[in-house]
């Protein structure tokens, strides 16, 4: 039969070793720092690209109908919202503040992860409704310069990946990350009434 | 910024042991505590220009790491890695020492206590004092005694319950 002391005398009789040294840390932490910066830009980068792309192709060709206008027009709003969004995700990651109180941080990172999947749901349906509608009003007057085989091609090609993105795609997404949020919702909640028990 | 890399090198120093030590009791496992702990200490390095000199700057790191470790999910690749690690332990028990065994059954006891209580267990164990502890987890003192009391009386109840097996 052992007390408490003897236990805590075991535990620190138990030494650990560190298998990595602060050189290594500090490279390590300067490493991820930056590859989460790379990763961002490049991510925020590549939309900036495809929204360069289709004003380029706005400026620089004579499209005549409203249509092939209101088309571009609506994908380039579509890709900087979600730019916008992107840009204002990257920089709500790094203000969950690891240094609070547990219970706090726990509260503020919970209503983090659910703001943002209610908005990535949402935005998602945003972003596909109006794309959709936007490459419909594209294709008006874009497909007419296309022969007619070139034409269906196009046509069972691009909505072909819209239905598949919509569908498949989201689906094994969204559950995956529905998986995820419950986890660490269920998480925060059990912990949080840890926290909250008054200790009688 | 010579200066920063510098203070963060004392820093790891002065605390990752103790760090690493936190993240074990919790986890039960060398490598998600060694993830931990390097998770933690990246978080120290990207907040450190926050550090306001308001508390010990070890309170502050240990509130990191309860965080970290708090917010950590262990993912299905570890867990299967996990299971097979508890299989080899029950394949090889005759190789371990009394002692080894003992803190297997330590860490095992450990593991059986919810989260919160884990995490201030070890910092008992590791012989914080109170006021300390209260700070690192936004508990009042007065509530923290009773609950440390609570805690050591069901850690040394599992512990033998488990020794007698």
């Amino acid at each position: 039969m052992q007390e408490f002391e003897d236990i805590q005398s075991l535990w620190q009789s138990h030494t650990v070793e560190v298998n990595i040294s602060s050189e290594e840390m500090l490279a390590q932490a300067k490493k991820e720092v930056n590859s989460i910066r790379t990763k961002s830009l490049l991510n925020i980068g590549g939309m900036v690209l495809s929204l360069l792309a289709f004003a380029a192709l706005w400026l620089f060709f004579d499209f005549q109908s409203w249509t092939t206008h209101a088309g571009i027009g609506i994908i380039v709003c579509s890709i900087a919202i979600y730019t916008f969004i992107l840009y204002r995700g990257y920089r709500l990651i790094s203000q969950n503040d690891f240094t609070a109180h547990p219970n706090e941080f726990l509260s503020q990172l919970k209503l983090y992860q659910l703001n943002r999947f209610s908005l990535y749901h949402k935005l998602y349906w945003f972003y596909t409704i109006a794309l959709s509608i936007a490459i419909v009003l594209f294709f008006f007057e874009v497909l007419s310069y296309f022969s007619f085989w070139k034409q269906c091609m196009t046509i069972v090609f691009t909505f072909g990946w819209m239905i598949f993105c919509s569908t498949i795609f989201r689906k094994a997404v969204m559950n995956r990350e529905k998986e995820r949020i419950n986890l660490l919702i269920e998480k925060f909640e059990r912990i949080s009434a840890q926290f909250k028990e008054t200790g009688h | 910024m010579e200066q920063k890399d510098q203070l963060f090198k004392q820093i790891f120093d002065t605390n990752s042991k103790k760090i690493f030590h936190l993240c074990y009791g919790y986890t039960g496992d060398k490598d998600s505590a060694n993830d931990l702990l390097q998770e933690t200490f990246l978080k120290v390095w990207q907040n450190l220009d926050k550090f306001r000199n308001k508390s010990l700057i070890s309170t502050w790191i240990y509130r990191i790491a309860v965080n970290t470790c708090l917010t950590y999910l262990r993912s299905e690749k570890r867990q299967a890695k996990d299971e097979l690690t508890d299989n080899i332990i029950e394949n090889k028990v005759e190789e371990y020492s009394e002692k080894n065994e003992q803190i297997a059954l330590l860490y095992k006891s450990i593991s059986k206590l919810e989260e919160n209580d884990r995490l201030i267990i070890t910092m008992v164990l590791d012989e914080l004092p109170y006021n300390e502890i209260a700070e690192i987890s936004g508990i009042s003192e007065g509530n923290l005694r009773v609950k440390i009391h609570r805690i050591k009386q069901k850690l040394t109840e599992i512990y033998n319950e488990h020794a007698r097996i």
